[in-house]
């Protein structure tokens, strides 16, 4: 069998990757991308965690949820995307910053 | 006043007189508008009339004295008087009458003159000092208006004051005027020291403290204050060395002939007649102080004085130059009188020489008048004071030429002047004085007769050079343009010539003990020997008209003496004997020299060291002021730049930029992960 | 070590998720990196059934590749006129301002491969009194019954947040909306 620590590790190196991409991509849509990335991470990690658990399933469970959760999710911010995009004419995150001091 | 009669008080009489002209100096010095003549001479005759009063009341009678508590120095009390006795109420008739006459002249001499307003102010000042030089009754008082006399002759000096040899002369009055005063105060202190006084009655009275005070064991006491014996001598050198510098004696008498820079009005009131008097005034007030060491002293410093003047005056060219040192060969003359002990010869001197001189500067002063004026209108450029140029002045101008020889006359002592009765009167005292001395004073009255054989020459050559011959720089057919002095003038030499004759002042024009004025002041202190009273004129006399013949043949025939021009001996005498080169070398360069050295310490140390301290104190101040600049306003800038800085830094940190945020976020998650592991 | 083909293909597909991942996070040209995002999917629907979670790797599949992606896709391709001008190549090489993204992701990497490798996953108590999964099992059948029972309220909940979530979004991406 595959030893736990593996799919933790990938699921580590995935996490941090995906963050990387959501702190300096200059696309919102890649931003998107990063944040998904970060989402399968922890999916990955429960379903790992999850072959341990037959009593209550948890682990398999959650990743379930975070699934779909996460569709919820890329659904609402591609409509925001599109609305900022409508008001900047851009969706490069830089070019967003009216709030700024 | 306090219910005393104004007439019966005579202080107060003699207060007025000499306060009169001191009220129209200030007046006219005060008053805007030009003039003031009048008010000087309304003042001044005034003051006369006062005098001849007082001269009625005093001459021959009691002395009055009259004394008010001055000032209070310490616990001693000093007082100011007025004291008359015959010597002041003389020279009192004596200083207000030749100045009313001269101020007479001068409104003639002086009259298209533009700054005469100043003059008649200086007059006024000079009359008032000199008067009160004559009433005053106490040695301080003395020395005060001594001061205000030589002050006033400064000032009349130098009345020209744009002429640079005007202001020269003026200084050089004034300064060796000082050296006398020095000797004069240091005498005032050493008779204060001795006698705590320095009233003139107590001390030199009839009873006085210096007759009082007697020499034992070289001691000089009185009362209850002993000093060394030398200092009688001192006092005596030093009161002595007062009247040398007043009365231009060697070696003081540098100034007397440039004095004559000044107006020929003020030459004559002041430098021959009043002023120059008050040193012998002065020797004649304190008479008893002197002991015979100084008198001795003082007879041949007036011998060698009255000599070496008449020997300059022989080869002198400027009409007033010659006048200047005749004054100082008579003033050595009445020095040398009192010096032996000839008191009232002395004075009876004085007062002749007072009248001839003046008449003499007067007339001279009118030829001088009118030969300028001539310069003026025919633009005829010349040096009118001097005696080559002129000539053959005597038809044009008769009354300066009669007013001349007749002064001249008295002054070389033809019998039947003024100044044949005192001049002889002198030189009789002192055959017989030195009768009773031996060693080198028989050589002095000789010496004095030579001395007046030679005023006789030089006298006359004066007379002959100007009003005899034919014209030497006007040509002959100009010389009608020369008319003589208008009125005024002429009235004063009238007046003063009359004053030369034997009449005023004896009935016997032979005998000069019958002079009322010798009479005044009998003093004998000399032996009589009866051969040289009429042994001495007829040498003297005989001998001036024997003179007055050469010089005649000399300067107007030609046939006389050859001229000694180019032989030293002309040249010792034209050049003064080299007085004033000596003076100039010894004391002037020396003094000049001192005040560049100072001047330069005064400009390189001094005013180094203030500006040394000035630019330490710009230095100081330039680093304080960086120091102020670059560190304080440095670190309050500092403040402000730093926290502009920690501003900018923390306001990038709202950039409005979503990654920053997360950024931001997760590096203080990071940090707080870190931090934690580490402790 | 010997490695059986279970392993060899494990390995495999790690490495396609990590470098798939990388370059779909590296590449400037979206289009690309969206569809790398695609073989990312897919590789880790594998890795999920290595763990024996079949059904969530096939949800995997259809809810992610098949919906998520082609949402992106779509979403990409409305947004057209200013993303392809903004795919011109920018600066070759590593830009300063990715400086601190690389570093805070270094660091996290950093900080969770230290707490995976320091801690000994066998010693978990959890672990050891837990019952494996088998090979045998059927877990669709066990997600069902967990579902129902177990998890019944986060899956109503979830129901209703499918709901608020389709309603938000079709309320935000309608036409005229300027908000």
């Amino acid at each position: 069998m595959i030893p736990l620590s593996h799919f933790l590790l990938i699921s580590a190196v995935l996490f941090c990757i995906g963050l990387y991409a959501v702190l300096t991509r200059r696309n919102a849509i890649q931003v998107l991308i990063g944040i998904e990335f970060m989402i399968n991470a922890a999916v990955l990690n429960f379903v790992a965690f999850g072959r341990y658990d037959k009593i209550a399933g948890g682990g398999q469970m959650f990743a379930l949820f975070a699934i779909v959760l996460a569709a919820a999710g890329v659904a609402v911010a591609l409509a925001i995307i599109l609305n900022v995009y409508k008001y900047f004419k851009s969706i490069d995150p830089t070019k967003t910053d009216t709030l700024k001091d | 006043m306090e219910g005393l009669n104004f007439i019966e008080n005579r202080a107060l009489i003699a207060l007025l007189a000499a306060i009169l002209p001191l009220f129209s100096f200030i007046i006219i010095l005060a008053s805007k508008r030009g003039g003031g003549a009048n008010l000087a001479l309304s003042g001044i005759s005034l003051s006369f009339l006062l005098s001849i009063y007082l001269f009625s009341q005093i001459w021959n009678a009691a002395p009055e004295h009259k004394q008010l508590s001055w000032f209070l120095m310490g616990k001693v009390q000093f007082y100011a008087g007025i004291l008359l006795n015959n010597l002041s109420v003389l020279m009192m008739v004596l200083v207000s009458g030749i100045s009313v006459l001269v101020h007479i002249y001068s409104r003639e001499y002086m009259k298209n003159d533009p700054n005469i307003q100043r003059y008649w102010a200086y007059l006024g000042l000079f009359c008032f000092s000199m008067l009160g030089l004559v009433i005053s009754d106490n040695l301080l008082l003395i020395y005060l208006f001594w001061e205000l006399v030589g002050f006033s002759s400064y000032l009349l000096i130098g009345f020209w004051y744009s002429k640079q040899a005007a202001s020269q002369a003026a200084k050089k009055a004034f300064i060796i005027n000082r050296i006398g005063d020095l000797g004069f105060l240091t005498g005032i202190m050493i008779i204060y020291t001795q006698f705590q006084t320095l009233d003139l009655v107590t001390l030199f009275g009839d009873n006085g403290l210096i007759s009082k005070a007697s020499i034992e064991n070289d001691l000089w006491i009185s009362g209850s204050q002993n000093l060394p014996e030398i200092w009688l001598s001192i006092a005596g050198f030093a009161f002595f060395l007062g009247a040398m510098a007043k009365s231009a004696q060697f070696p003081f008498h540098t100034w007397l002939p440039d004095a004559m820079e000044g107006p020929t009005s003020v030459s004559s009131l002041i430098h021959a007649a009043t002023m120059v008097a008050a040193g012998v005034f002065l020797i004649a007030r304190i008479y008893p102080v002197f002991n015979p060491i100084v008198l001795d002293v003082m007879v041949w410093i007036g011998a060698f004085t009255a000599f070496m003047a008449a020997t300059i005056a022989l080869t002198q060219n400027d009409i007033k130059r010659i006048l200047a040192y005749s004054t100082i060969s008579q003033l050595g003359f009445m020095v040398m009188a009192l010096g032996i002990g000839a008191y009232s010869e002395s004075i009876f001197h004085l007062t002749t020489h007072a009248f001839f001189k003046c008449l003499l500067f007067l007339a001279a002063g009118s030829v001088i008048h009118q030969l300028h004026h001539y310069c003026e209108k025919n633009n005829h450029e010349f040096n009118y004071q001097d005696i080559r140029l002129m000539g053959g002045l005597r038809k044009r101008m008769p009354f300066a030429f009669w007013g001349m020889c007749l002064a001249s006359a008295a002054l070389v002592g033809i019998p039947l002047t003024s100044g044949f009765l005192s001049k002889d009167s002198i030189l009789i005292r002192t055959f017989e004085w030195t009768a009773t001395r031996d060693g080198i004073f028989v050589i002095l009255p000789w010496l004095m007769v030579l001395t007046s054989w030679l005023t006789a020459f030089y006298i006359f050559r004066l007379i002959f050079k100007v009003f005899f011959g034919e014209p030497r720089e006007i040509k002959a057919n100009k010389l009608g343009l020369i008319n003589d002095s208008p009125g005024q003038m002429t009235y004063i030499l009238l007046v003063l010539s009359f004053f030369c004759s034997f009449i005023v002042f004896a009935f016997n024009p032979a005998s000069f003990e019958s002079s009322w004025l010798w009479k005044g002041f009998q003093v004998s202190f000399i032996k009589e020997i009866n051969y040289f009273h009429w042994m001495v004129p007829l040498i003297l006399n005989s001998g001036s008209f024997l003179v007055i013949f050469l010089s005649y043949r000399t300067y107007v025939t030609g046939k006389g003496i050859k001229s000694m021009e180019g032989t030293w001996i002309y040249h010792l005498s034209n050049r003064e004997w080299f007085f004033n080169e000596i003076y100039n070398f010894m004391f002037t360069r020396t003094v000049e020299k001192l005040s560049l050295l100072s001047y330069r310490f005064d400009r390189t140390v001094i005013d180094g060291l203030v500006n040394s301290i000035a630019a330490f104190t710009k230095i100081i101040s330039s680093v304080a002021d960086w120091f102020d600049r670059r560190i304080i306003d440095g670190l309050v800038n500092a403040t402000g730049t730093v926290s502009g800085y920690i501003g900018r830094f923390f306001r990038n940190f709202q950039s409005g930029r979503l990654q920053h945020y997360l950024t931001t976020m997760l590096l203080v998650v990071l940090s707080i992960f870190i931090l934690s592991y580490l402790i | 070590m010997i490695m059986g083909i279970e392993q060899i293909i494990f390995y495999f597909f790690a490495a396609s998720v990590l470098i798939s991942a990388l370059c779909v996070v590296v590449m400037k040209n979206l289009v690309r990196s969206i569809f790398l995002f695609f073989v990312t999917l897919f590789s880790l629907a594998a890795l999920y059934l290595f763990s024996l979670a079949d059904f969530i790797a096939l949800t995997q599949v259809v809810i992610y590749a098949g919906g998520v992606l082609v949402l992106m896709l779509f979403a990409f391709m409305l947004s057209n006129r200013e993303l392809l001008n903004s795919l011109k190549p920018s600066a070759s090489g590593f830009k300063v301002n990715n400086f601190a993204g690389i570093l805070i992701s270094i660091l996290f990497l950093f900080i969770l491969l230290s707490a995976i490798i320091s801690t000994d996953l066998k010693q978990l108590a959890w672990i050891q009194e837990s019952v494996p999964l088998s090979p045998a099992d059927n877990t669709t059948h066990q997600i069902g019954i967990h579902t129902m029972t177990t998890y019944l309220l986060p899956f109503e909940i979830l129901s209703i947040f499918l709901m608020m979530a389709l309603i938000g979004a079709a309320h935000l991406a309608r036409k005229g909306n300027k908000a």
